[in-house]
């Protein structure tokens, strides 16, 4: 069994593994209520028609008491004629003396709506008395006929027949009725002797056939009678069973005791209410179908099913919806994911459906925000970057600083100072030489240094050795790396602004060190300092750019291009006090050759 | 792509439910309509020109007429035995809508020439004498009927012939019960007088000229008549007959009649009705041959003669 369910189960779990969640939602969700309905249905299917079939038997009962109590009033009148014919005519009658004729014409009349006839016999059979019928047919022979025998073997007891052609009496008018006759022994008296006598009552069988016709049991039900032997005495559809047409379980239904019973008959399940009638030992049986009463009737399984079939459908209706509900928002965010990854910008992050999807895609929108920031910070960085590489470019072809220095050259040369002049033009072209580098960003400390070394001879020729200069590069600082033009700047500041006013001898200390991981570069000079509120601006980067007659690249673009390369740790520090000097300090990481080689790499890419 | 197929498969899934659920709550309306609507109209035409002899035949019709949801027209004849004019109530009860005939032939030859020539296109059952040989026939054996009755009159038989009058001549099944009667006589050494009474007087006529010592008849109708007009003659000839009304058993009662040869007629008639029932639905059904008895006088208050023979009217 496992075996064959393993791979129906398999297969299931794979189909339901690649559909959607809305599918997976909708088809599970649609299932179980399904299943859930189908059980409250049958269930309540069971529940009514256990009702049915209580309410259809008490109905019955009730029914077959009613008709129990028509019957027994009907039967009792009967009784009450018989008894009032005996009692109040025969016993009255000495039939030496006179006849019964006018007692018993009185007693017919006043009940002829119910009997056929009345007569008394001798214990021959001969007949004493009749009426309304006096004129026995030649064939007749009371004597023989088993009402008649019955009266005279049990004297106490009033019998009753089953149905029965009227048979004693010429009929003028050739009327063959059926009737059931009541019959009982009775004492004649005959010149004031008594003798054996019997008294019938034929009653009209329309009687006992208008108390139980048009008896409705449930579920098209119908009631027969029978005697106590089984033998009908009314049924709605006798004449079909005298002739053979139809069978009815009547035998076995008199064998059964008062109360409600179920059998099979023809195919049939059927509830038969059986009850007795009192004193002559008759039973009625209620016959009730039990096929109408519970789920299979025509009319309540149509009208189950509908009823499961509207409940899945809106089962259904309601899960498509839910399940899109919770499906579609989490579709579109993978849609808009999907989008951005295709580099689509304008891509709207909706916030739609229930709460936990809600925050999936508020977490997704802040997170493309972040990277919408990151990229554009990048993209701001990248543009800074290359904003200062060209300013720096720039700086190097400053026509003012170039037209400055050779304009010293000359005037230098036609005051037959060749010397200077010679090595003028040697630091300048040393300056551009260690300007360029190949291009690279990042070169040695010694270079730098040199740079600056050349940058400073040039500028003490021009201001007439108005300062003085001293280079120093601490132990171990041999080997290090540094960005490219961070000291130049700061030197053709502090010389623009440092010395300019300064009357004194001025000097300029360009001093590199090492202090752990970081390379530190001061650049001091002892002119006039600068203002504190001037100090704290003179790094913010909102700070409109000044141009000056020098190289153009201010202290604030070193700042940043340190910034931008190796982050916010490092950067400068300016310290200064008015009339005292100023000092920038430079801090880089110690780059080694390796970790240059990297900075490197990433200005080829 | 996923999408759109799953939108179809839900919407294929919901229009599925939907038009299941409509069909369960509409499907059973109709049904219960169709019922409710399914009144099978039924009329039966028979030969003669008074149904009261039909009273019992009648009963058993209404019974499976009200069963079988069938409205009912009985129908006689302006005159017993007119062949064309049963012909004609046959076309206009077909033409006004009958769903299935029953008919009792006044002439069966004409009946079948006439159904050959013109196809009515419904159902039709027969009764007492075939009317068209692939419909269903509900009547006795008659052959065994005749014989039976011929068996019957020879239990009684001293001496002399035997009249046998058939009361239509054109009527196939009455012809068949007298040739059967007629030859079973005839093998008795019984000499036998077939003669037609079709007309008022005729009867008479026969029964007065007759010095036959039985006369045997071989419709209810002829036996009623032949009774009283042995009782007004004072004849002294054994009468047998077919069929027991209420007069009938009198005469059987009496000793008029000496026995008569009968069925349920109430069964006849339901059996009737329902297998035009049937033909019209379409189903199979085969009728049996009626089971028919011999009853004399001194029988008819036997209780299974008696369920048969009088009508239980409740």
């Amino acid at each position: 069994m496992r075996t064959l369910f393993h791979p129906l189960t398999a297969k299931i779990v794979d189909r339901f593994r690649n559909m959607s969640i809305q599918m997976v939602i909708s088809l599970s969700f649609t299932a179980v209520a399904v299943m859930g309905v189908f059980c409250i249905g049958l269930s309540l299917l069971l529940c009514f028609s256990d009702l049915s079939k209580t309410q259809a038997q008490e109905s019955a009962q009730r029914l077959l008491a009613q008709v129990n109590l028509n019957l027994d009033s009907y039967l009792h009148r009967m009784m009450r004629i018989s008894d009032a014919m005996y009692y109040r005519v025969i016993k009255n009658t000495d039939l030496a003396e006179g006849t019964l004729a006018s007692e018993m014409n009185l007693l017919y009349d006043e009940n002829r709506d119910a009997l056929v006839s009345i007569a008394v016999f001798n214990s021959d059979g001969g007949l004493e008395g009749a009426v309304p019928l006096s004129g026995m047919k030649a064939s007749a022979d009371p004597a023989e006929s088993r009402w008649f025998q019955m009266a005279i073997e049990r004297m106490e007891n009033l019998h009753f027949s089953t149905p029965h052609i009227q048979e004693i009496f010429d009929d003028p008018d050739h009327r063959y009725r059926w009737v059931i006759s009541l019959s009982r022994y009775v004492q004649l008296t005959r010149g004031g002797n008594t003798e054996s006598g019997v008294l019938l009552v034929d009653m009209s069988f329309s009687g006992i056939s208008q108390v139980c016709r048009n008896v409705e049991l449930p579920n098209s039900g119908y009631l027969y009678l029978t005697d106590r032997t089984g033998e009908l005495i009314y049924h709605p559809r006798q004449q079909m069973i005298y002739t053979g047409l139809l069978e009815e379980n009547n035998l076995k239904a008199a064998g059964y005791p008062d109360g409600v019973h179920e059998e099979e008959f023809q195919g049939t399940r059927w509830q038969v209410v059986v009850k007795t009638v009192g004193y002559t030992g008759w039973k009625l049986v209620g016959m009730v179908p039990e096929s109408g009463l519970i789920g299979d009737s025509d009319s309540l399984l149509p009208f189950g099913a509908s009823l499961l079939l509207f409940s899945a459908f809106l089962m259904a209706f309601l899960n498509f919806r839910i399940s899109a509900y919770i499906s579609d928002p989490i579709r579109r965010l993978e849609q808009a994911v999907k989008d951005l990854e295709a580099g689509c910008e304008s891509i709207e992050i909706e916030e739609t459906g229930c709460y936990e999807v809600r925050r999936l895609g508020r977490s997704i929108r802040s997170m493309v925000s972040t990277m919408r920031h990151l990229m554009d910070d990048i993209i701001q960085q990248e543009s800074q970057k290359r904003r200062s590489e060209l300013e720096v470019l720039q700086s190097q072809i400053n026509p003012h600083f170039l037209y400055n220095t050779l304009d010293s050259v000359i005037w230098m040369t036609e005051s037959g100072r060749n010397m200077e002049a010679i090595q003028m033009v040697t630091s300048l072209a040393r300056l551009f030489r260690i300007s360029l580098s190949k291009g690279r960003r990042v070169i040695p400390l010694a270079d730098e240094l040199e740079h600056a070394r050349h940058y400073l001879n040039i500028q003490k020729i021009r201001y007439r050795n108005l300062f003085d200069v001293r280079i120093t590069a601490q132990p171990g600082t041999e080997g290090l790396f540094t960005l490219k033009l961070t000291i130049q700047p700061l030197l053709e500041n502090a010389i623009t602004h440092g010395m300019a006013g300064s009357v004194e001898d001025g000097l300029i200390c360009v001093d590199a060190r090492r202090e752990g991981e970081d390379l530190v570069i001061d650049v001091t000079d002892n002119g006039v300092g600068i203002r504190p509120e001037i100090v704290s601006t003179l790094l913010d980067e909102n700070r409109p750019a000044l141009r000056t007659n020098g190289s153009g690249i201010g202290v604030k673009n070193v700042h940043q291009r340190i910034c931008l390369t190796f982050g916010r740790k490092y950067g400068l520090t300016i310290l200064s006090e008015p009339d005292e000097g100023t000092t920038v300090r430079v801090r880089l990481p110690a780059l080694n050759e390796a970790a240059a080689e990297h900075y490197r790499q990433e200005d080829s890419l | 792509m996923k999408n759109k197929k799953n939108e179809l498969i839900q919407m294929a899934i919901l229009i599925i439910l939907g038009i299941a659920m409509i069909l369960s709550s509409i499907l059973p309306r109709i049904r219960i309509h169709n019922t409710l609507t399914e009144l099978l109209e039924v009329s039966v035409i028979i030969r003669e020109e008074d149904s009261s002899l039909w009273f019992n035949t009648r009963l058993g019709m209404e019974q499976a007429a009200e069963e079988l949801r069938v409205e009912l027209r009985f129908l006689t004849l302006p005159q017993a035995n007119d062949s064309r004019a049963q012909i004609r109530l046959l076309r206009r009860e077909h033409a006004q809508g009958a769903d299935a005939l029953v008919v009792v032939p006044a002439d069966s030859s004409q009946l079948i020439a006439a159904l050959t020539e013109q196809n009515l296109g419904c159902p039709i059952v027969s009764m007492e004498s075939q009317a068209d040989w692939s419909s269903p026939f509900i009547a006795p054996d008659n052959a065994a009927l005749g014989r039976e009755l011929a068996m019957a009159a020879l239990e009684d038989w001293r001496g002399g012939s035997i009249l046998l009058v058939n009361g239509c001549r054109s009527s196939t099944g009455l012809a068949i019960r007298a040739e059967a009667a007629q030859q079973a006589l005839l093998q008795a050494g019984v000499r036998v007088q077939l003669e037609t009474a079709e007309k008022e007087g005729e009867l008479r006529q026969l029964m007065e000229e007759t010095d036959a010592s039985g006369v045997i008849v071989f419709e209810p109708a002829l036996t009623e008549q032949a009774a009283a007009l042995k009782e007004s003659l004072e004849s002294e000839q054994l009468l047998y007959g077919v069929g027991v009304t209420t007069a009938a058993a009198a005469y059987l009662e009496k000793g008029t009649i000496s026995a008569v040869a009968a069925w349920s007629d109430f069964v006849a008639g339901y059996l009737a009705v329902e297998s035009a029932v049937q033909q019209v639905k379409g189903s199979q059904y085969q009728v049996e041959p009626l089971s028919f008895f011999v009853v004399r006088g001194d029988e008819i208050y036997d209780p299974k003669y008696q369920k048969l023979l009088f009508p239980f009217m409740s």
